[in-house]
């Protein structure tokens, strides 16, 4: 099975791609962050965010619908999370689906959480697609995560592809004998392509522990070198900083 | 005093199931041996005890004078490198770079002198421009060469190689073994490609339910072949 397609917009060359990891991973966290503090109803400043994240989508010549296919999924998950607001947040009925009523706070408050939502996840959604996951976790060394952090999820990483390399190998299989016929059946299929392929993958753990032992591995992995940052990007990463807590101080300080 | 020196070694597996009984052999410095024997005969077994990672239930193997135990077996791991049968199991970081110089730098080297040997090693193998893939960005032949390269990278005495022609199509393998005659390390490669197994190695040891049943020239071997339907080492496809 072939993975280019999910890093195919971490090569192109850009100056978001051009930054170093840690200075991406921190410029989202900003974004997030300048997001979710400000004030409910500061729509002017949440429109100023958005525009940096297109501006920021825009330098890393991100296709829009690259973005928004990416963003669709989480954006779900926000939108059934947040969906209560509507209706319990107290304030005048401005709407009514059947015996429930939509109050105009309820209203305010759920655009504004889709709002900051759209912020996050469109920041996200660039850091992801501008940075392969080698260069992530690059980064999170470079900000002083715990080394048995980053290399679970670095062993994670690889584990993720083979297993599923071989659920689709299992699944063809099956469907080669002609499985799945029916809802039922489909069911349970997937039932047991799941169990088969978490043996397998527990198998696998058991081989590549062993790998690792017979090279040296004595339970504390070592990485290598992290990219040095450069002045240029520290301030390029301070002027975003500034930008975004100027404007949620801004917010916050309106009468 | 021989590289490698195993015996009267037997293992038994956790679960009560035999996998080496009574195994004897020698392998000399520079020595070029193949294990053969059908499946489960034992042959990964018999290499995972030269690199310590199995500790035998009676008898004992010695790398380089050192017998292989707990006290020992970062010595031995260093000496003997063992690339195993199935590459994604040796190739588990995200880049090819980090998977290659996971050795060295278990080793004590330091991070940029462990990245300059994984550049150099993969050079050699005309890998560096993938240095900074992922494994399930490389073709099967070089997901091969690189499993090697990590084992490489740290300049072991004795490369222990686990069928290492096992699903590469014709030109990889030609490569692979073209790679492997130019090296001087001592070889011990355990496969079921006889023709492989002539074009690296004059000795040819062979395994059958876990004992040893021949230790030959492999040209002796190859050309018997009564002893190869006996062990299932070739077989007739007429009935």
């Amino acid at each position: 099975m072939s993975f280019h397609h999910l890093d195919q917009y971490a090569t192109i060359s850009s100056p978001v791609t051009r930054a170093v990891p840690a200075v991406r991973v921190l410029g989202t966290a900003t974004l997030a962050c300048g997001a979710a503090l400000l004030p409910l109803g500061a729509w002017v400043p949440l429109l100023v965010l958005f525009a940096v994240v297109v501006l920021v989508g825009g330098l890393a010549r991100l296709p829009l619908t690259a973005v928004l296919a990416r963003m669709s999924g989480p954006a779900v998950f926000v939108l059934l999370a947040s969906a209560g607001l509507l209706f319990l947040v107290p304030g005048e009925p401005v709407a009514r689906l059947g015996p429930v009523a939509v109050s105009d706070a309820g209203f305010e408050r759920f655009t504004f959480v889709l709002g900051r939502a759209v912020v996050a996840l469109g920041a996200a959604v660039i850091l992801v697609s501008t940075t392969t996951f080698p260069q992530l976790l690059q980064a999170f060394r470079q900000l002083r995560m715990p080394n048995v952090v980053t290399t679970a999820l670095a062993l994670a990483y690889r584990l993720v592809y083979l297993l599923v390399d071989e659920m689709e190998r299992l699944q063809r299989a099956a469907k080669s004998r002609n499985a799945g016929a029916g809802r039922a059946t489909r069911r349970r299929l997937l039932v047991s392509v799941t169990a088969a392929g978490l043996s397998r993958a527990f198998a696998r753990g058991e081989r590549t522990h062993r790998a690792m032992l017979a090279r040296g591995y004595r339970g504390e992995a070592e990485s290598l070198d992290a990219t040095r940052w450069e002045l240029r990007q520290s301030l390029m990463l301070g002027t975003m900083v500034l930008f975004v807590a100027s404007i949620v101080v801004l917010a916050h300080a309106r009468p | 005093m021989a590289l490698l020196e195993i015996r009267d070694l037997s293992f038994v597996y956790p679960d009560g199931t035999p996998a080496l009984e009574g195994i004897t052999l020698t392998v000399e410095r520079g020595e070029r041996v193949s294990l053969l024997g059908p499946t489960g005969s034992g042959k990964s077994t018999l290499l995972q005890h030269l690199n310590g990672l199995l500790s035998a239930s009676e008898g004992y193997a010695v790398v380089d004078g050192q017998v292989v135990d707990d006290g020992s077996v970062r010595a031995v791991r260093r000496k003997v490198g063992l690339v195993f049968q199935d590459p994604n199991d040796q190739l588990f970081l995200p880049t090819l770079l980090e998977d290659v110089a996971f050795g060295p730098l278990n080793d004590g080297v330091p991070a940029h002198e462990a990245a300059e040997l994984a550049q150099r090693t993969l050079d050699e193998l005309g890998l560096l421009s993938a240095q900074r893939r992922a494994a399930h960005h490389l073709s099967g032949g070089e997901r091969r060469l690189a499993a090697l390269a990590t084992v490489l990278v740290s300049r072991p005495e004795v490369l222990a190689l686990d069928e290492p022609t096992g699903d590469l199509d014709a030109r990889s393998r030609a490569q692979l073994i073209r790679l492997l005659r130019k090296r001087d390390e001592t070889l011990v490669v355990a496969t079921h490609d006889l023709e492989a197994a002539h074009a690296l190695c004059g000795r040819g040891i062979v395994l059958h339910g876990g004992s040893l049943v021949a230790d030959r020239p492999l040209d002796a071997i190859l050309n018997d072949s009564e002893f190869l339907e006996r062990y299932a080492l070739a077989a007739s496809l007429d009935a």
